[in-house]
Formats: structure tokens, C-alpha cells, sequence
């Protein structure tokens, strides 16, 4: 079954214009003029349950807003809309009893009062079984090792304490859809690994399904077996990370490391008539850039048999970050690449659908 | 209805718990909405030393008047603490968390925001109202209690009604400042009698901004004064308070659907 079904969907802002100085704001006093914004373009996808999907793109580019529409926040302009079976904005507190939703930027619980008092009123508003609550909450706070921090009112809590508090909150009530908006923003590396490991346990135990955004490409990496990326509204990459990874970065990195400096020179004639190869050299390391159509294999033969004295290779590949970098400026730089990957990511999502 | 109400409950204990904290600031509150409503009651006394009647109405049964709007006021006061709800669920976005949780959202809303500490002005207007019905020497009978009660629920729907509709304006309008406090103002003029004002003003307060029907109207069915058919108006009391509370909470489901959310 799909846990998620968005077709066609579309969001329209009326934004007022503000006219520039004292005369246009005077004629704004009596004519407002508006411009329309479409956030979100007409975009479509579905995702099957028990999936974890990252949903990035950068500021503005209507992820937050797309979030919102699937839980029921928005009302969508145009579009189909079905989350859990519900049209979430129609039959809004029946379907929100089904997700759990963690805004990293918004706490969603009580300021002034303890954490386990925010979680007991919780329990009251999902109308949770009080054993069901209790065993519940005995195994998310063993979990996150919140156990300390359940008396302290949550204005002082620091914000990684929060944030798993947040988790457990939008778990309590036990939902088969999770949305998370950035939920590793501000946290230190440990927190993050910890909340990380942590969802992906609770997606494997329990098939929750996932659906993340964030701009920290390594949740994806750690987490998440499908990206959506989204540009000016746009989806412009719907499918496996790998793929992408495979589609979009150019080559990798070679780094040798060796047992006295090298002359440049050598080193570059040795790869001689390899199209595109490049290299670096500093103290006894040296960088080779290998674009895809150079085999690994032929240039490191090359360089292996040239006769240097080699102690160490590394191959490296491009990162994510690079990669996504690199396919939102081309996005909205080029206008052939933009149809390159709308194209590209036509044929990855009818294969999604295929596997899934 | 028993889950709204054992809600409101536990909302009430949180609110207990976290005022237990602040204690002096609730009893500061407390004091300062009394020395409020006080002021006000002296400036009645005083037009009175001024004058032995006003429009026809005697200083005890003005009071009087004073006395029963206090209690659906603080009723209110009590669940309607909505002045700031423009600036904390719209442009901060909260109502986002409301909207996610699964309980009707004004409703998540009046209980988040509830000011107990109004209840003391309802205390306070009953003590006024009895002291004034002994002076005036009305007869009071078990259907007088029962039409207090159905005047007073009927009175708390209006002014809920009302500012449901009016808080409601922020879904619709960037900034919505200004209209809360010219409606505030707007109220106070209820609290009088409603015949020493021009035909404009009466009309205002009774057909459009029901805001008579809270004081004065339902006031004079005890007081048995029928100028102008008040106290058979009175009766219509409970029926206005459905009426305007379906129209709030109409404009406020029509607005939801238009919030937008905050930032990113």
C-alpha cells in the first residue's frame, strides 16, 4: 500500500508587493497589488510504506511547504492528495492521529513545564491507552537515554536533549507516517549519529514509514534509500542515491601517497594520452582526477608499472555534497540540463515504481 | 464531549503547574484585573454623584447592570485569551503544531492560552450583583437562577462568538492590528444602559455587535425594565449567543483554510 500519493499537486502564495518609498507605500495604503507565487509546481510522486525518502532542495524551494500540504498544515491550490488513505486538510484530526511530525526549528512541546508532563498531555490528545503509553514510552526513552532529562521543564533542555524529546513526542501515539522537517539542524555530531541510528531502527522494527527533509546531505547518505530533489518548485531527481551518485559525479580522485617527492612531470607523462586526467602534487601526495570515461584500472596500471615508489592509493569518490552542489547550479544556470535531469528522473521514477 | 472536557482538564492542571511557579505573577494579574474592573465601577459612582439617574436608570440598578456583565466577562476572559494570538500562532507559525494534533484547533488554542485568573472578575461582578439585588430589593425566585444561568451562557457564546470571528481576521489579513482594541473599546459601551445613546449607537450594539446583549439586556429582565422591549429582547439572549458563535466559528474554519504557515 502507498503511504504517500501526491499527483499533480500545486501551491499558490498571493504575496502583497510592497512599492519602493513614501509615495508607493501611500499608494499601497489604498490599492494593494499581488503577485501570485506558485512554492510548489504541479509535482507527483508516491511512496510505498516502510520507506525512508529524503526530500532536499535549497531554501525556497518549496520543500517545507510540500511538507506542510502532506500533513495536513496547507491547503494544496490544485493536485490529488493522499496520506495514510486521507486527504489529509478534509478529514485533518482523524489523519493526524496516524503521523508523528518533528519540526526542527518548532518545539512541540510545552515550554514551561516537564518533559514527561508535555508527553502525559500528549497522551491525552492522541487518546493513548494508558499501558499502551506507558510501554511506549519505557522504550523510547531507554532508546534515546532520556530517562535524566524527563523532569526538567524543556526551556532547559540544550537543544540536542530536545530534539530527542521532540522524536519521542511524535512517536508516542505510535504512527505509521513520520515527517521530519531538518531534524539534525544545530546538532553536534553525536546527536546527529545517535538520531540517525535511531530512526533507522524504529523504520526497521516497526516499517514507519520516513519521509525527511534536511540540508544535511549526510542524513541522506546514512539513512535514506530514495531522494526527491526539488528545485524552484520542481521535482528534478526522484530516485536511488546511488544512481545519482553514478549519474552526476564526473569522476573520482585517485591519491597516492609516496615514498619521496615525485617530479610533476613524470607523473604526467605517465598517464600521457589518458583524455582528461589531471594531476596535483603536494609534499609526497599526489591528486589524480579521473573522469568516468578513464578506467581506474588502466590509469593506476600505468602509474603502478611507471616505476615511482608507492606506498599508499586511495581511490576517492566525488561526495554528495558536491554533487548536489553541482546539479542545483547547473539546474538553474543551464536550461538543458534542467531538462537532462527532469528526463533522467522520469525514467528512475518509473523504475522506483517498478521495484516498489 | 468527554474527551474535550477531560481535556480541558488536563490543560487546566499544566496551567496550575506552571503558575505554581510564578505565583506572585498570578496574583499580581489578578489584582491588577480587579483594580481594572474597580476603576471602572468608581467612574459609574461618580457620574452618579453627578446625577441622580441615568436615562431613567437609578445608580443601584446601573451597578447592578455593572455587576452582571462582570460574570460572563470573566467566563470570557477565563477560556478567550486570544490577544496575542495574530502574533504567536501566525507569524511565529505556531499554529502549525496545533493543526498536526488531533483535537479541533480553536479549541487546542482557548485551552493553551487559558487565563483562570479572569474567573476572580466573575467572583467579584456575582458579589456586586447580589449586594445590588438586596438594595434594590428585587423578589428572587428559582426561575430568576435558572434565567441567570441561560442569560450568562448565552452571553459568554456572543462574546466568543465575536472574538473567535475577529481573532479569526489574522488568517485573512497580514496585520490585524488596531481591530481588537477599537472592539474593546466598542464593548464597554454594553455595560450602560443602551436608551442614552442615539438610535445609530443602539442599533450597533444590539443587531450588529451584540455587545448590549451581554450587559444590559439580560440585566433588565431582572431588573423588569421594558423600555424599548428590553427585557423581552432579554429572552433572545441564549439564541443571539448560538447565532454569532455559528458565524465565529464559521469565519474561523473558512480562515484556517487560508493560513499559510511561517517562514520556512
Amino acid at each position: 500500500m502507498l503511504a504517500i500519493d501526491v499527483k499533480d499537486l500545486r501551491k499558490q502564495f498571493s504575496v502583497q508587493k510592497n512599492r519602493e518609498g513614501l509615495g508607493g507605500a501611500l499608494k499601497d495604503l489604498f490599492k494593494r497589488e499581488y503577485n501570485q507565487i506558485t512554492a510548489v509546481k504541479d509535482i507527483s510522486f508516491q511512496i510505498p510504506q516502510g520507506e525512508i525518502c529524503g526530500y532536499i532542495g535549497e531554501n525556497g524551494a518549496g520543500k517545507s511547504t510540500t511538507i506542510k500540504m502532506l500533513t495536513g498544515i496547507l491547503v494544496p491550490t490544485a493536485g490529488h492528495l493522499r496520506v495514510n488513505g486521507f486527504i489529509p486538510h478534509k478529514e485533518r484530526e482523524k489523519f493526524v492521529r496516524g503521523i508523528g511530525v518533528v519540526f526542527g526549528q518548532r518545539s512541540q512541546l510545552w515550554w514551561d513545564i516537564g518533559v514527561i508532563e508535555s508527553f502525559q498531555l500528549l497522551r491525552k490528545v492522541y487518546r493513548v491507552p494508558e499501558a499502551d503509553f506507558k510501554q511506549r514510552l519505557d522504550e523510547l526513552v531507554e532508546r534515546l537515554q532520556l530517562s535524566e532529562l524527563l523532569n526538567r521543564p524543556v526551556r532547559k533542555l540544550s537543544l540536542g536533549q530536545r530534539m530527542r524529546c521532540e522524536l519521542v513526542a511524535s512517536l508516542l501515539h505510535n504512527p505509521s507516517i513520520l515527517f521530519l522537517d531538518e531534524p539534525t539542524i544545530g546538532l553536534d555530531i553525536m546527536v546527529k549519529t545517535e538520531i540517525r541510528d535511531f530512526l533507522k531502527k524504529i523504520n526497521r522494527e516497526q516499517g514507519t514509514t520516513i519521509l525527511l527533509t534536511t540540508h544535511d546531505l549526510q542524513d541522506i547518505e546514512a539513512l535514506c534509500s530514495r531522494v526527491i530533489m526539488l528545485d524552484d518548485g520542481r521535482i528534478i531527481y526522484d530516485g536511488g542515491l546511488d544512481e545519482l551518485k553514478s549519474r552526476w559525479s564526473k569522476g573520482r580522485e585517485v591519491h597516492f601517497q609516496f615514498g619521496e617527492r615525485p617530479d610533476l612531470t613524470v607523473l604526467r607523462n605517465l598517464t600521457e594520452g589518458l583524455p582528461g586526467v589531471a594531476w596535483s602534487l603536494e609534499e609526497l601526495t599526489a591528486a589524480m582526477w579521473l573522469p568516468h570515461a578513464v578506467n581506474v584500472s588502466d590509469a593506476l596500471a600505468r602509474v603502478v608499472g611507471g616505476g615511482v615508489d608507492i606506498r599508499d592509493i586511495k581511490i576517492i569518490e566525488t561526495n554528495t555534497d558536491e554533487i548536489v552542489r553541482e546539479i542545483y547550479q547547473s539546474g538553474t544556470a543551464s536550461k538543458e540540463a534542467t531538462e537532462k535531469l527532469a528526463q533522467s528522473s522520469d525514467s528512475v521514477s518509473k523504475e522506483t515504481v517498478h521495484h516498489g | 464531549m468527554m474527551f474535550y472536557a477531560s481535556l480541558c482538564w488536563e490543560y487546566m492542571k499544566n496551567y496550575a503547574k506552571t503558575r505554581l511557579t510564578y505565583r506572585l505573577d498570578f496574583w499580581i494579574e489578578v489584582l491588577s484585573d480587579l483594580m481594572f474592573q474597580g476603576l471602572n465601577l468608581i467612574f459609574i459612582l461618580i457620574v452618579f454623584q453627578h446625577t441622580p439617574s441615568l436615562g431613567g436608570w437609578s445608580e443601584a440598578e446601573v451597578v447592578f447592570v455593572y455587576g452582571f456583565f462582570m460574570v460572563p466577562y470573566g467566563i470570557f476572559g477565563t477560556f478567550f485569551n486570544l490577544w496575542n494570538f495574530s502574533e504567536r500562532y501566525i507569524v511565529k507559525g505556531e499554529m502549525d503544531r496545533v493543526l498536526t494534533r488531533p483535537a479541533y484547533n480553536l479549541y487546542q488554542i482557548l485551552l493553551e492560552n487559558m487565563d483562570p485568573a479572569s474567573l476572580f472578575g466573575s467572583v467579584v461582578g456575582a458579589i456586586i450583583m447580589a449586594v445590588s439585588w438586596s438594595t434594590l430589593g428585587l423578589p428572587f425566585e428559582m426561575l430568576d437562577a435558572l434565567m441567570l444561568i441561560v442569560f450568562i451562557i448565552g452571553a459568554v457564546l456572543i462574546y466568543a462568538g465575536l472574538y473567535t470571528a475577529l481573532t479569526a481576521i489574522a488568517f485573512y489579513s497580514d496585520a490585524p492590528t488596531g481591530i481588537l482594541p477599537l472592539m474593546y473599546n466598542i464593548q464597554n459601551y454594553g455595560r450602560y444602559p443602551v436608551n442614552i445613546y442615539n438610535k445609530t449607537i443602539r442599533f450597533l450594539l444590539t443587531w450588529i455587535l451584540p455587545f448590549a446583549f451581554v450587559g444590559v439586556i439580560p440585566a433588565s429582565y431582572f431588573l423588569d425594565r421594558n423600555e424599548d422591549g428590553l427585557s423581552t429582547l432579554a429572552l433572545l439572549t441564549p439564541l443571539v449567543g448560538v447565532v454569532v458563535l455559528s458565524i465565529g466559528l464559521f469565519v474561523w474554519n473558512r480562515g484556517i483554510t487560508r493560513y499559510r504557515g511561517a517562514g520556512s
